[in-house]
């Protein structure tokens, strides 16, 4: 295809906004499916996991082959991007394949704050940006007003926002038309050493790692000798073709082409996002800018609840691994639960993602810790350690400072929520930036259409990620009626009062339940945990103490009082084999649980740190 | 093979269902009885062959509320029971009863069939918590049935109580126990209201209708009744069995000693030739699978039991824990000369391990050649019993 005919781009949207469905009707206009939703769902939203969750974890490619109104045939290639902050690097590197984007908002919901985030950095990359207005046909719709707020916050007049409904198919040939009008061609030099931008990869158990890429330099050929320029690996090019929405192997992608390559390798690890792929005989100079290395921001420690289940958890986090080279994993030995591993993982979703994974189709039963994330420790002699793991936190004599990760976050929602947002914030140390009104001037002359309370803001603060790991996201938006949307980046480390929080059940530290948690805090949690840890540990045979310590001494203390009576009543007339069912449930029920010492934990009591208040 | 058997036969009927209760009964039902009274005896038939040779030594009716079944109705049934089996002649012979129209003729009714046991379902003393239980007698008719059956002439009677109500007072329940030492029963058995899944009761107190039963006071109840009754000179037999010397459940012995036995009707369960297996639970389909087997027995086409529908081979390991299981109910213990009698190991060697901890809380202790629960252990038996299932 000539150069002047590709388009590439991309769709930028919340979740539930229609991303989707208009992906859908763009297949459909093309050509490529009868309507078939589920044959679209495939294509763009594969895994069970993601359909659920509502998000889009890898992203991939379709070849639109299109007729556009100026009678030419145009090869359109829409590129998925993920559609949660945890993989906002992955975001960044699918849209510097594209030169535009379509930036979609649903009409009764108005634009999210990651939506803004993402819109941001499109610009950064250049991008053309498409606005779409979606879901007019809702009832609860609100086009203009929505169209008036794109203008606002992203700087378009109104003639350039397109009202379309991707449920009903209105608006999607203008959508089309548009990208082929407003995008550029890619540019790029046909006659230098090829470097194609590796923007996703997966792994395929016949093909081994498959590099979704975007030729920026050169062109890339069947056979050819490959490498992989940041992993400073060599590949050969098994297979090359472009995904419409099928594999179809060609020879060549040429300069500008998106498509894939089959490299043979076994281990995303070695394929990264971002990576530059070049010629092993005529190699680029320089790789692409914007490659980064995977950066976990929250770890975890899994153990087995049954010790002999160590290998298989090592073995599937390991097939994990090989489609997600974003989880890092290591093993570490807890004194309570024995040997597990420490992972890492980009953010939140992205943990809870590969723990039901690991559960659901590895069938594991595992102990999570509490979720922690990294702290910098300067000790009184001078060494400098970085800590992911509370219980690795040297003796408070040893420690001169700990410095905590901060995140700039940024809250949209409608005005009458600043107070209830800004006491949330500043309850978990968070510090107020700024606050811009999403509605600006070009709305000013219908502002008496929009109610009091009613207009949109983006809050913007600081606060430390420990804050906000856990359980932020779901106050935040029952705080708001949901009307909330968050985006969160790293900002810096910062130095705080920090200290450790042990808890000890009957008498021995369990150091899985260790948590760092603000000075301030710590007397009222280590109060509160051991309260919630009392309801969570069944009794036992024998009357079992749960104190907290903090700086080695007790400051609460609660009793598991001894079990006295579990024994069946009844002789069910004969009916040994139900009595025994009963007796096999309430082993089973032991098994799952964790023995530290002497106690039965279950799995809920290492997550109990989870369910704290934060203020005293 | 000259080993005895023991007999359960189960009535499935009843005139409403308990709140709490899962057991295999159903209230509107009874005009089922006289097929079921025919479909009883030809299973007793069909069951004939396999028994031929052992002798039964108990017969214990259950339910449901066996006590529904008309005179004349028990009559055709104990009938066909004593023309399949060698019901011996000294035989333990059983009925549940539920209190309310158990009045003296019925009693000399069963009396003259063979009837020589009467348990009769009383659970409590207080009209408000028999209210609260479903239950359709009052405390008073109660204490009528038990007199009646006396007058009768019933030399052997039983009375069941259930304790650990959700918010009962120990005083309401210490009363109940007074009530019934007042009229001198030959034997108790106590049982612990247990909630179980898939009843009204359980459905009250996920709603939050009911409290759950507390453990602590049913153990209060359960360590006080325990030196009450031993006060009047009754013998703790099994965890929740209480008997004037020589009055043992001989039936009941015969589950906990891991001894065969045979189950007629919907839902009873046998433990037969090594085997353990439950008949059809539904009275009608029990009536259609007895029906067709005993047609195929009688045209002699095979001899299927097709009322059969579920079963375990019971092999040596599940047997050696099925034999601790039940037998540390009593309270004597398990014999461990009998035990490596039996299977020719050392209960106290094999279990070890599994033993350590029960030994280490003063759950088991080592007394007499036994091995049995300890005061304690009564109360915590489950946390023994389970650890004892093999893997
Ligand atoms: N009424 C209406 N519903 C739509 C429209 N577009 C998408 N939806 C619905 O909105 C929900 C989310 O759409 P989806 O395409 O899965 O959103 P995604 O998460 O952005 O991919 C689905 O239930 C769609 O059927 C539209 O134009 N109108
Ligand atoms: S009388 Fe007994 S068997 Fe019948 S429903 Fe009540 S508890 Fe259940």
């Amino acid at each position: 295809m000539e150069r002047s005919h590709i388009r590439n781009f991309c769709i930028i949207a919340h979740i539930d906004h229609g991303k989707s469905t208009l992906a859908d009707r763009f297949l459909e206009q093309t050509g490529l499916t009868r309507g078939s939703r589920v044959e679209v769902e495939q294509v763009l939203d594969s895994m069970d996991l993601e359909r659920e969750r509502g998000v889009t974890i890898k992203a991939k490619a379709v070849r639109l082959p299109y007729k556009a109104d100026d009678g030419d045939d145009y090869q359109l290639n829409l590129i998925d991007t993920p559609g949660h902050v945890d993989f906002s690097y992955e975001v960044s590197r699918a849209l510097a394949a594209c030169e535009g984007a379509v930036l979609v908002v649903d009409a009764s919901q108005g634009i999210q704050a990651q939506t803004i985030a993402n819109v941001y950095v499109a610009m950064e990359h250049n991008l053309a940006i498409i606005p779409v207005v979606n879901k007019i046909d809702l009832q609860g719709a609100d086009p203009e007003a929505v169209a008036s707020q794109i203008c606002d916050v992203i700087g378009f007049s109104r003639d350039e926002v397109l009202l379309a409904s991707a449920k009903e198919g209105i608006g999607t040939p203008e959508i089309l038309q548009a990208v082929v009008r407003l995008v550029p061609p890619p540019s790029g030099d046909e006659a230098a050493p090829l470097r194609a931008l590796v923007f996703d990869s997966k792994y395929d158990s016949y093909k081994g790692v498959i590099a979704y890429v975007r030729v920026i330099d050169g062109s890339v050929e069947r056979g050819h000798r490959l490498r992989m320029m940041s992993a400073d690996i060599a590949i050969e090019a098994l297979e090359i073709g472009s995904l419409t929405p099928g594999p179809v192997p060609a020879d060549r992608l040429a300069t500008g082409e998106v498509g894939y390559v089959a490299t043979g390798l076994k281990d995303v690890g070695l394929c990264r996002v971002g990576d530059t792929l070049t010629d092993a005989e005529q190699p680029a100079a320089e790789p692409l800018p914007g490659y980064e290395e995977a950066k976990p921001m929250v770890f975890s420690g899994l153990y087995p609840t049954q010790p002999n289940d160590f290998g298989p958890l090592r073995e599937a986090l390991e097939k994990l691994r090989l489609n997600d080279a974003a989880l890092s994993f290591e093993p570490e030995t807890s004194v309570a639960l024995g040997p597990g591993f420490r992972c890492g993982y980009l953010g939140l979703l992205h943990m809870e993602i590969v723990q039901e994974r690991l559960e659901r189709e590895y069938d594991l039963d595992l102990l999570i810790t509490a979720p922690s994330v990294e702290y910098r420790v300067r000790k009184t002699n001078g060494e400098e350690i970085v800590i992911d793991n509370p219980a690795a936190l040297p003796p408070p004599t040893e420690v001169m400072e700990i410095a905590e990760p901060w995140m700039t976050i940024t809250v949209v929602c409608p005005d009458r929520y600043i107070g209830a947002v800004m006491e949330l914030v500043t309850g978990r140390r968070g510090v107020f930036d700024k606050m811009e009104y999403l509605q600006g001037e070009a709305s000013r002359q219908n502002e008496d259409s929009v109610q009091a309370g009613e207009r949109r803001v983006s809050l913007q603060y600081q606060i430390p990620l420990a804050e906000i790991l856990v359980d932020f996201h779901d106050k935040l938006k029952s705080m708001t009626q949901g009307y909330a949307s968050l985006d969160y980046a790293f900002s810096h480390y910062e130095a705080a009062k920090l200290q450790k929080l042990d808890i000890l059940v009957n008498s021995e530290p369990v150091d899985a339940l260790s948590l760092i948690t603000h000075s301030e805090n710590a007397h009222a949690q280590g109060k509160q945990l051991v309260q919630r840890l009392r309801q969570l540990i069944p009794r036992q045979l024998f009357d079992v103490p749960i104190q907290a310590a903090v700086g080695g001494r007790i400051v609460a203390r609660e009793t598991v009082r001894a079990l006295r009576k579990n024994v069946l009543a009844k002789c069910y007339g004969g009916d040994v084999t139900r009595k025994r069912k009963l007796l096999e449930k309430q082993k089973a029920g032991k098994k799952r649980m964790k023995r530290v010492g002497n106690v039965e934990i279950p799995q809920e009591a290492f997550m109990a740190v989870l369910r704290l208040e934060r203020k005293s | 093979m000259a080993d005895t058997i023991s007999l359960y036969v189960h009535i499935p009927f009843c005139t409403v269902k308990c709140g709490y209760c899962d057991f295999n009964a159903y209230a509107g039902s009874d005009h089922l009885i006289p097929a079921y009274s025919q479909a009883l005896i030809k299973e007793a038939q069909l069951w004939r062959k396999a028994t031929e040779n052992r002798p039964v030594t108990t017969v214990f009716f259950g339910g449901g509320t066996p006590s529904l079944m008309p005179v004349e109705e028990m009559r055709t049934v104990v009938d066909g029971l004593r023309s399949a089996f060698d019901i011996a002649a000294d035989a333990e012979f059983s009925l549940e009863a539920n209190p309310n129209s158990l009045d003296e003729p019925y009693l000399a009714g069963l009396l003259g069939l063979g009837f020589n046991r009467l348990s009769i379902g009383v659970q409590s003393f207080h009209d408000e918590e028999l209210k609260a239980l479903d239950r359709e007698h009052s405390a008073s008719e109660a204490g009528d049935a038990f007199r009646a059956a006396r007058s009768a002439g019933f030399t052997n009677v039983s009375i069941d109580l259930m304790f650990g109500l959700p918010e009962q007072e120990m005083s309401s329940w210490q009363g109940s126990i007074e009530e019934a030492l007042e009229l001198e029963p030959d034997h108790i058995s106590l049982y612990a209201l247990t909630v179980e899944p898939g009843t009204p009761l359980a459905r009250d107190v996920a709603r939050g209708r009911t409290p759950s039963p507390n453990p602590d006071a049913q153990a209060d109840q359960y360590e006080w009744t325990e030196e009450r009754l031993e006060k009047a000179a009754y013998e703790h037999y099994e965890i929740s069995n209480w008997a004037k010397p020589g009055y043992r459940c001989e039936h009941n012995l015969t589950y906990w000693r891991c001894r065969e036995y045979l189950g007629l009707g919907a839902g009873a369960h046998s433990y037969l030739d090594g085997a353990r297996f439950a008949v059809a639970a539904l009275p009608t389909k029990y009536l259609e699978l007895v029906d067709e087997s005993f047609k195929s027995l009688e045209n002699g086409s095979d001899t299927k039991m097709r009322q059969v529908v579920s079963g375990e081979s019971v092999t040596p390991e599940l047997d050696m824990a099925d034999t601790l299981i039940l037998g540390l109910r009593l309270i004597e213990g398990v014999s461990l000369p009998d035990f490596h009698e039996g299977f020719g190991v050392d209960a106290l060697e094999r279990f070890s391990e599994e033993l350590s901890e029960p030994f280490e809380f003063s759950l088991v202790e080592h007394v007499d050649a036994h091995l049995r629960l300890t005061p304690k252990g009564r109360l915590l038996g489950n946390e023994v019993f389970a650890r004892l299932l093999p893997d």
